[in-house]
């Protein structure tokens, strides 16, 4: 089996005051190496749920999932997670930052200068290494993120809606250099998001969920003609392209909360 | 330029003070005036009276600030970090805190007496509520994302402890720190009027038996003068050096 990632029966339920609360219903899933998924549903549906089962953030009620074959127990420098927001350290310069995965790792200095130096160069972050994130712009501080989380090398990367907060051109353009990242490391990457385009735009594999408790009601998968041709201008001119996005806007519609 | 616009109000302070002594014709025994309580300034540093009290009382709350960070600190932490230890602890807390440090003198004298000890376990225990208590909401407020990022990183316990619950709580330390210092300052003061065993506060109430209110104004704008020397010089280069540059001043 070559899943890098493997989630069957998982359900979980949140215990409050009021007694258990359930998150999602069954969910079975499983993602190939290298491969880029994307999932997409109604607010409140668990798609954070699910992600952070995955991360080893939460311990899920029911069901398994199995990294590289092996049951996640926590969370682990195997599986690197991009959050919405708030989650590099704004006492770390951008450098440091990007560096801290390797630093941890215990990387040689001359290692982590030269991964850094490349994710910079990669995320257009030139000139602004020793700025610290609050002397950044929204769109700047996610591309720390995404770099950071890249410099640590892991084999799976999670992302909970890493673009949701910055402004919609920013957004446009990190969401084409995340495309070009991704064709150029071949990591396998599951994306959680509730926009339907860039659900489509960024996925080899769509995933819908259902509204609250969430399962997975339709798999769609994306044809790339060529591995790093994701750009806007090719996207929106592709009718295939439009007659995916049109199915999967058809699909989220039903389920609207 | 800028000192001295931060003088002005002083000296404004003084002409009202002056204006008062010689507007009301104010007795000497009642107020003393400028140049009188000048000339008693002089005449107690050039004894090295000044230098003496002054000495003790600086050398007792960078004493009991030592001691109150470096309990206090681990203190705010362990609480902190654990969620049923802080919501148990918070009440207790707020209760000490109202409990006045000087409200701990009666007791404080009948166990160890009018000594330095006394004067000591008020000051550390005014200090170290405020660190305790910032510590605490510093190292609450930090966001679960933070530690969530650093466990995927690859980082142990004692990494997400240096990397980011010190400097992410540092700012509230800070705070801490300059609000124990203030209220360790006033506590200070009072224990040693009532201790008597030297410092400050035993100079002007020492000054208060004869009558010399010459002395006791001089030691008075001491208190204040050491208090804002003791803010600037210590507390505020630290806040310059991390917590501003970082951008996550708190106030």
């Amino acid at each position: 089996m070559g899943d890098k990632i493997e989630v069957s029966g998982f359900r979980h339920f949140f215990q409050t005051e009021g007694g258990p609360v359930q998150a999602t219903g069954t969910i079975d899933l499983s993602i190939k190496a290298g491969e880029f998924v994307t999932l997409v549903g109604p607010s409140g549906c668990g798609k954070t749920t699910l992600l952070k089962a995955i991360a080893g953030f939460l311990t899920p009620s029911e069901g398994r999932i199995l990294c590289d074959g092996k049951p996640v127990r926590g969370p682990g420098r195997d599986r690197g997670v991009v959050f919405q927001e708030l989650a590099i350290l704004p006492w770390r310069t951008v450098r440091r930052n990007i560096a801290h995965g390797l630093e941890i790792a215990g990387a040689p200095k001359a290692e982590r200068e030269a991964t850094v130096a490349r994710l910079i160069g990669l995320m257009g972050l030139g000139g602004f290494e020793d700025r610290y994130p609050h002397e950044l712009s929204g769109g700047m501080r996610q591309r720390v993120a995404v770099a950071r989380t890249w410099a640590a090398d892991p084999e799976v990367i999670l992302m909970n809606e890493p673009f949701a907060a910055v402004d919609a051109m920013t957004r446009l353009t990190l969401q084409e250099e995340l495309g070009r990242l991704c064709a150029a490391t071949r990591k396998t990457v599951f994306f959680i998001t509730h926009s339907v385009e860039e659900a489509v735009f960024l996925a080899d594999r769509v995933l819908v969920m259902t509204k609250r408790p969430g399962t997975i009601k339709a798999v769609l998968n994306v044809p790339r003609s060529t591995a790093g041709g994701r750009d806007w201008d090719s996207f929106t001119s592709d009718p295939g392209m439009q007659k995916i996005a049109g199915e999967v806007m058809h699909l989220v519609h039903a389920e609207r909360v | 330029m800028k000192p001295l616009r931060g003088l002005l109000p002083f000296a404004v302070l003084i002409a009202v003070w002056w204006g008062i002594k010689i507007g009301a014709e104010v007795p000497d025994k009642l107020l003393a005036t400028p140049q009188a309580v000048w000339t008693s300034f002089v005449g107690l540093v050039s004894h090295g009276i000044l230098a003496e009290y002054a000495s003790a009382s600086l050398r007792m709350i960078g004493t009991a600030a030592v001691i109150s960070f470096l309990a206090g600190v681990p203190l705010g932490f362990a609480v902190g970090t654990n969620r049923y230890a802080a919501r148990a602890l918070e009440g207790t807390l707020r209760f000490l805190q109202g409990i006045s440090g000087i409200a701990w003198l009666p007791l404080a004298i009948l166990w160890f007496g009018f000594s330095q000890t006394t004067t000591l376990t008020i000051v550390i225990y005014t200090l170290i509520v405020p660190i305790i208590f910032n510590t605490m909401t510093g190292v609450r407020a930090i966001p679960e994302n933070y530690t969530l990022a650093m466990q995927s990183l690859g980082a142990g316990r004692l990494r997400i402890v240096r990397d980011v619950y010190l400097p992410g709580a540092l700012p509230s330390i800070v705070v801490g720190m300059r609000l124990g210092m203030g209220y360790g300052w006033r506590a200070l003061i009072a224990s040693e009027m009532l201790v008597r065993q030297g410092g400050l506060g035993d100079l002007i109430f020492g000054a208060r038996t004869f009558g010399q209110i010459d002395r006791i104004m001089v030691g008075m704008v001491v208190i204040g003068t050491l208090y804002i020397v003791v803010d600037r010089l210590l507390v505020q280069p630290v806040e310059t050096l991390t917590v501003a540059r970082w951008g996550v001043l708190r106030r």
